[in-house]
């Protein structure tokens, strides 16, 4: 097994975890620790792709996912409190409904 | 098999554990906890790929700043952190969606020809080169980075604030209560 399959095969089973936590757990903030793993797997998959290609424009992509991270980390976990105020044990599944 | 395969090995074998415990765990500080040494073995796999000034904003973005994000709103929870349990069929379910993952990556892998890898010198991976990428080819991602932030900041304010129970109005007269009484003393 060479690394560069080994790397890959780490960061599909990263993505399955993450996709596992994400469709298991009710509660909002393990869902994002859940989605925030399958960020950090793609993540991953194109680091290795600027490691065998040797593409700095792949390198600055992964860089610029890791602040997408940052943002996307910030909405949701304003949304899961906002969802906190409403229950002390909140179920995502119950928040089905928008209002302007 | 180079010589980079075994720390590569190591720091592969971390992030999968420490990724099944984020799931497993049971209390949301020991899943955050784990995911700071994800992120940890993530950025240690990028060091050992040589590509630096990603691990270095692994850490600093990640660890330094993501994980840290997730413990304040771990300690703000209300409740603990208790969770409705989960029930067995969304379990299964959603582990034969894990395994459909699985395959279909896998599937894709074997199907995709993949070239042998040529390995890059380590110039063209170097933060001038990163730079060059980030300001030339990546530029409007680059700068569109910086109203998201904005954008993001923003709207957590105004998703905390339209749900505030009560007004900030009433503080005036509660001042002027205690005024009134030394008056007449």
């Amino acid at each position: 097994m060479s690394s560069e399959a080994l790397v890959l095969a780490t960061s599909a089973a990263l993505f399955a975890v993450g996709a596992a936590g994400a469709l298991v757990h009710r509660h909002p903030v393990a869902m994002l620790m859940a989605i925030e793993i399958m960020l950090n797997a793609a993540n991953l998959l194109i680091v290795l792709g600027a490691r065998v290609r040797g593409g700095a424009d792949a390198e600055g992509a992964a860089l610029v996912v890791l602040v997408l991270a940052a943002a996307e980390a910030v909405i949701g976990l304003a949304l899961a409190l906002a969802l906190f105020r409403r229950k002390p044990v909140p179920d995502v599944d119950a928040a089905a409904e928008l209002r302007g | 098999m180079g010589p980079l395969f075994l720390p590569l090995a190591v720091g592969c074998a971390v992030a999968i554990a420490s990724a099944l415990g984020v799931v497993v765990a049971r209390r949301p500080v020991y899943a955050a906890l784990f995911l700071l040494v994800h992120s940890l073995s993530l950025a240690a796999l990028f060091g050992i790929l040589s590509v630096a000034i990603v691990a270095v904003g692994q850490i600093v973005i990640y660890s330094g700043a993501i994980v840290v994000l997730f413990l304040f709103v771990v300690t703000l929870l209300p409740s603990g952190g208790r969770e409705l349990a989960a029930g067995s069929g969304r379990i299964l379910a959603a582990c034969v969606a894990a395994g459909v993952v699985i395959v279909a990556l896998a599937a894709g892998e074997a199907a995709a020809s993949l070239p042998a890898p040529e390995p890059a010198p380590d110039a063209a991976l170097g933060v001038a080169a990163v730079g060059h990428a980030l300001f030339g080819s990546l530029l409007v991602a680059f700068e569109l980075t910086a109203p998201l932030l904005l954008v993001a900041i923003v709207g957590a304010v105004v998703i905390w604030r339209r749900h505030e129970p009560t007004p900030r109005t009433a503080a005036p007269t509660r001042v002027s209560e205690p005024r009134r009484l030394v008056i007449h003393r």
